[in-house]
């Protein structure tokens, strides 16, 4: 019995060599080049399709309400193709009050400064929107807001809202030259990114 | 006369006979084979390619900067033994590995390439947009360098690259045969 046993060993061991040739005659080899990069985070606002909003002429020049802020329609400005290629970000609203050039005291009864509203839509679910709050005099002409996080890489058009044109106190208006400055900033959520 | 005739016939038979008897050839036979065989020496090697999205504020700011993998090579090296040895290349996309989930519309977090390998002036070649192996080529015996040359980078939708790291990766497969 130990004789069979330890011939049918050796056969098996016989066997094993053979079978190794017939792999290594059906050889291959496999050779790796890995690609490694990096895109870093980036967000970008379209150009203006306005760079300067002109309201002309804001006082009224006839009626009750001559010498006083007229009725002055909504401001639209696009920011076409803006995007943020990572989840988390959120637009900032800065705006800053129009307020005359004339730097002389204002007198009582008048306001050298108009207030209105921006408000920055198409981004996060609800607009992003920034109300100034000048003195009648222009001081503390600014404000700012930062809105929702957009939870997703995305690209649109971010639509800039001018709208709710007031003066302080309804106060009659200096005469003058008046500029103002909304500063839209797309960026990272607090909080936020990848 | 005729007894020394005689004498001479025997004389004759008598020197062929040792003569008969002396020769005889063994033949030792040896049999071996070489099986067909193909093998990387150096397996392995590494493009970092850095940014891959332009920067700036163009319209293109943030697409495929395909200056990053178009013209990038690397040597591998190897050989194969047997006469109809082929090589096959498959290029694995280059895929965000931080984001995995779908792209929103406008991006991409995939960029495919063509990968080219060349050994013993033979070229095989494979496009990333296509899933598995390109065609093998018969290189046949060879030793030496298999290079690894990427071109005609691009990115699916031509869109906007997600922030994130990106990994793919280039197999060139030498297959041994006779």
């Amino acid at each position: 019995m130990k004789a069979l046993m330890i011939t049918i060993a050796a056969a098996a061991a016989a066997m094993v060599p053979g079978s190794a040739m017939a792999q290594a005659a059906s050889d291959t080899s496999t050779g790796q080049v890995v690609v490694n990069g990096n895109v870093a985070r980036l967000c970008i606002l379209g150009a203006p399709s306005r760079s300067t909003v002109d309201l002309g002429q804001m006082a009224a020049t006839s009626g009750t309400r001559v010498g006083r802020i007229a009725v002055l329609g909504d401001q639209s400005v696009t920011l076409p193709n803006s995007f943020c290629n990572f989840a988390g970000s959120a637009l900032t609203v800065q705006v800053t009050a129009l307020v005359s050039t004339d730097a002389s005291p204002v007198q009582p009864g008048f306001a050298k400064a108009v207030n209105y509203t921006a408000s920055a839509s198409n981004w996060a679910l609800s607009p992003t929107a920034a109300t100034s709050a000048a003195s009648a005099s222009g001081a503390t002409p600014t404000a700012t807001s930062t809105g929702a996080t957009q939870p997703a890489p995305k690209i649109a058009d971010v639509n800039v809202t001018l709208s709710g044109f007031t003066a302080p106190s309804d106060a009659l208006l200096t005469a003058g030259t008046y500029n103002g400055l909304v500063v839209v900033t797309l960026g990272p959520a607090v909080g936020g990114g990848l | 006369m005729r007894k020394l005739i005689l004498a001479s016939a025997v004389l004759a038979a008598a020197t062929a006979t040792p003569v008969l008897a002396q020769t005889t050839t063994g033949t030792v036979t040896i049999d071996g084979s070489v099986a067909p065989r193909c093998l990387f020496t150096t397996s392995n090697a590494v493009i970092n390619a850095g940014e891959l999205a332009l920067s700036g504020t163009g319209a293109s700011a943030g697409k495929l900067d395909a200056s990053k993998l178009d013209g990038q090579s690397r040597t591998l090296v190897g050989w194969c033994n047997g006469t109809a040895s082929s090589m096959s290349v498959e290029a694995l996309p280059v895929v965000n590995t931080t984001v995995t989930s779908a792209p929103p519309a406008g991006f991409d977090r995939v960029v495919n390439y063509t990968a080219t390998a060349t050994a013993n002036s033979v070229n095989a070649a494979d496009s990333s947009i296509v899933a598995g192996a390109g065609s093998p080529s018969t290189v046949g015996l060879f030793t030496g360098n298999v290079t690894v040359t990427l071109s005609g980078s691009s990115t699916p939708g031509a869109g906007l690259l997600i922030a994130g790291a990106y990994q793919g990766e280039t197999r060139v497969t030498l297959a041994a045969a006779n």
